[in-house]
């Protein structure tokens, strides 16, 4: 039992993160129904900027992450403006392959400045164990999970609260209607890229606590990918609730099944999952059906 | 392409005939030969160069009837790509069959495994298929590492393929199996899609629902699209495996399936000339990034010793990035454009 505990604690937590990454993307699939998958890059990029600011800048804890998270926020920013902005009114597969590329470019650069290497910022935070329900669990994961319920919140309050965030919803419905409202779409579009930017800047950092910042790290993308499709790209809590049962799953399918296949059940029980829910619910658990007309 | 005064088409095959004048037949037959002779006088390095290349022209010849033909994004090539080679491996080392046989059951065996891969498409379309082809790839490559048949992490040393006594061991020697297969695929996909199928494949593209409405058997043609595309990776993958004479799930990663995607972005989705285009290029760009690379080594140090890698990827994605926001129509569009500006000469239309 126990053991089914430590499994399950552990898939929560690792869950967490890739509900973090998903949610980055909800956010501008939701607003620019482009699915992007330069996040993996942001987020590894946000981990480098506050291993950066962190360990080499020395800078203090609080300003370490404002620095990660502004900087991050003018790549975001820049990915708009360069990238995305050109291709409005293209097909939207374009902006999907242009996302695809900057991964690539995000790749290259990222295995230049590491240089085959791997760094990590652990050792920076503050260790120790916490006990939960007789199980003991490394506090920093603990704080991350708290901090992704947070961010979820956040964002909730965001969308309902903030005139941005109601804007953002009306460019979601229909982007023709809303700039006929007087919101500015072009204005929308940047402060979705900015704001999740932000959230993977969130999402890479919690991810580099556990992991190391090493070449792998952008992949992890994919996994945030597959938790918004299973969720439904334009649902926030299905991100959230695809990502807390996917870590379930990986780990618990791993603790259980390994035995039996001789490893690695971890590696493919989110691509098994995503083809199952797919054909299932071909627009994920939340997403909207969308009628076609020709 | 450039045809003189005089030349009419007076028949329907005449029309639709790609080598139209005698002359293209005689500029195409001492092309060719100069081509075959390339191991004769060509250096080592230039022959290993064209055998990889026109492997992947192989396998993106098949991504570009998938993907660029029938509209659906597959990331999955590389994956198939690996199943053909295993296949020829296991058919050759433990069934004891010849190189020969090994070769079109290996395409056919893929083709019919692409058909499981690509049947998520009958229910879903666009970025959620392109992610879905992702999952397959890494069942695929899981299953290739979890099976007794396929060596597990070991892989599978294969032979070289014989006629006789003859070993087709060197890259000279391979030169002359893999290019005559290259040949005959290019001239299969070029006509296969301007028959029926190919127009299918064409209207599932443009518009799946008026496809369908117009009498297109959706499901049939894009698994069949899947089955010719995949046929095509099992045979790239099978004459990948024969030439480096070794099988193992390292050579295919998704980052292989990443750039075959890429060189279809760079050439021109939808055109067969395309593929040759973009895999030249792309090609072109990551040895010149080889080449380069040292001396950036030395301007820069922050740069460490072996950029090499990191700078090949940097390139390539900053090549994809331009061309999709510059000139999405690819390579292909701009050699249309040369090729009809040459045909009016002097005239501008």
């Amino acid at each position: 039992m126990s053991n089914f505990l430590q499994l399950l604690f552990i898939g929560l937590f690792e869950g967490s993160l890739y509900a973090m990454v998903a949610a980055a993307i909800v956010l501008v699939y939701k607003s620019t129904h482009v699915v992007s998958l330069a996040h993996g890059q942001l987020m590894a990029y946000g981990a480098l900027a506050f291993w950066f600011t962190l360990t080499v800048l020395k800078l203090p804890f609080i300003v370490a992450l404002l620095l990660a998270l502004i900087i991050l926020a003018v790549c975001g920013w820049l990915i708009e403006r360069l990238a995305m902005r050109p291709l409005i009114g293209q097909p939207l597969f374009a902006a999907f392959l242009t996302t695809f590329a900057l991964f690539l470019l995000g790749d290259g650069i990222f295995q230049l400045i590491l240089k085959g290497e791997s760094t990590s910022f652990s050792a920076y935070l503050p260790g120790g164990m916490t006990p939960v329900l007789g199980v003991s669990l490394p506090t920093t994961q603990l704080i991350s999970f708290g901090v992704c319920l947070a961010l979820f919140l956040c964002l909730a309050i965001f969308f309902r609260k903030t005139k941005i965030g109601l804007g953002m919803r009306a460019t979601a419905e229909d982007h023709q209607l809303a700039q006929s409202t007087g919101i500015s779409v072009r204005a929308i579009f940047s402060w979705i890229w900015v704001i999740s930017a932000m959230v993977a800047t969130i999402a890479g950092i919690a991810l580099a606590n556990v992991m190391d910042i090493y070449f792998p790290l952008p992949y992890v993308g994919i996994k945030g990918l597959i938790v918004a499709l299973v969720g439904g790209l334009e649902s926030l809590p299905g991100a959230l609730l695809a990502g807390l049962l996917l870590g379930v799953l990986e780990n618990v399918s791993a603790g259980y099944l390994d035995p039996l296949v001789g490893g690695g059940v971890k590696e493919v029980a989110a691509y098994v999952l995503l083809l199952f829910i797919l054909l299932v619910k071909p627009y994920g658990l939340f997403g909207l059906v969308r009628i076609e007309r020709i | 392409m450039w045809r003189p005064c005089g030349v009419f088409d007076e028949t329907y095959a005449q029309d639709m005939a790609i080598v139209r004048t005698s002359r293209h037949w005689i500029v195409l037959i001492v092309a060719l030969v100069i081509f075959f002779l390339t191991p004769v006088f060509g250096s080592y390095y230039i022959v290993s160069f064209l055998n990889t290349l026109a492997i992947t022209i192989i396998a993106v010849l098949g991504l570009q009837i998938v993907s660029g033909f029938c509209g659906q994004i597959s990331f999955g090539q590389a994956a198939f790509m690996a199943v053909g080679g295993y296949t020829s491996a296991v058919l050759t080392t433990k069934l004891g069959l010849s190189f020969w046989f090994a070769l079109p059951l290996a395409g056919v065996f893929t083709g019919l495994y692409g058909v499981i891969g690509g049947a998520p498409s009958m229910r879903i379309k666009g970025f959620y298929l392109a992610i879905a082809t992702i999952a397959i790839h890494f069942v695929t490559l899981w299953l290739l590492l979890h099976l007794e048949i396929t060596g597990k992490s070991m892989g599978i040393v294969l032979d070289p393929p014989r006629i006789g006594a003859f070993e087709f061991d060197t890259d000279e020697r391979m030169f002359y199996v893999i290019m005559p297969v290259m040949i005959i695929l290019t001239y299969a996909a070029r006509n296969l899609v301007r028959t029926r199928v190919g127009r299918a494949f064409v209207a599932v593209r443009d518009n799946d629902l008026a496809a369908q409405v117009m009498g297109v058997n959706l499901y049939f043609y894009k698994l069949l699209a899947f089955f010719i595309s995949c046929f095509y990776a099992g045979i790239a993958g099978s004459l990948f495996a024969h030439s480096t004479l070794v099988c193992h799930p390292e050579q295919f990663t998704l980052l292989h399936a990443l750039w075959f995607i890429g060189m279809l972005i760079v050439g021109g989705l939808g055109s067969i000339p395309g593929v040759f285009f973009g895999v030249l290029f792309i090609r072109i760009l990551d040895e010149f990034v080889l080449f380069v690379s040292p001396l950036f080594a030395d301007w820069i140090p922050w740069l460490g010793l072996a950029p090499a890698a990191g700078l090949g990827v940097t390139a390539f994605g900053l090549v994809l990035a331009w061309f999709l926001i510059k000139e999405p129509h690819g390579l292909a569009h701009r050699w249309e454009i040369l090729k009809a500006s040459s045909r009016l000469y002097p005239f501008a239309y």
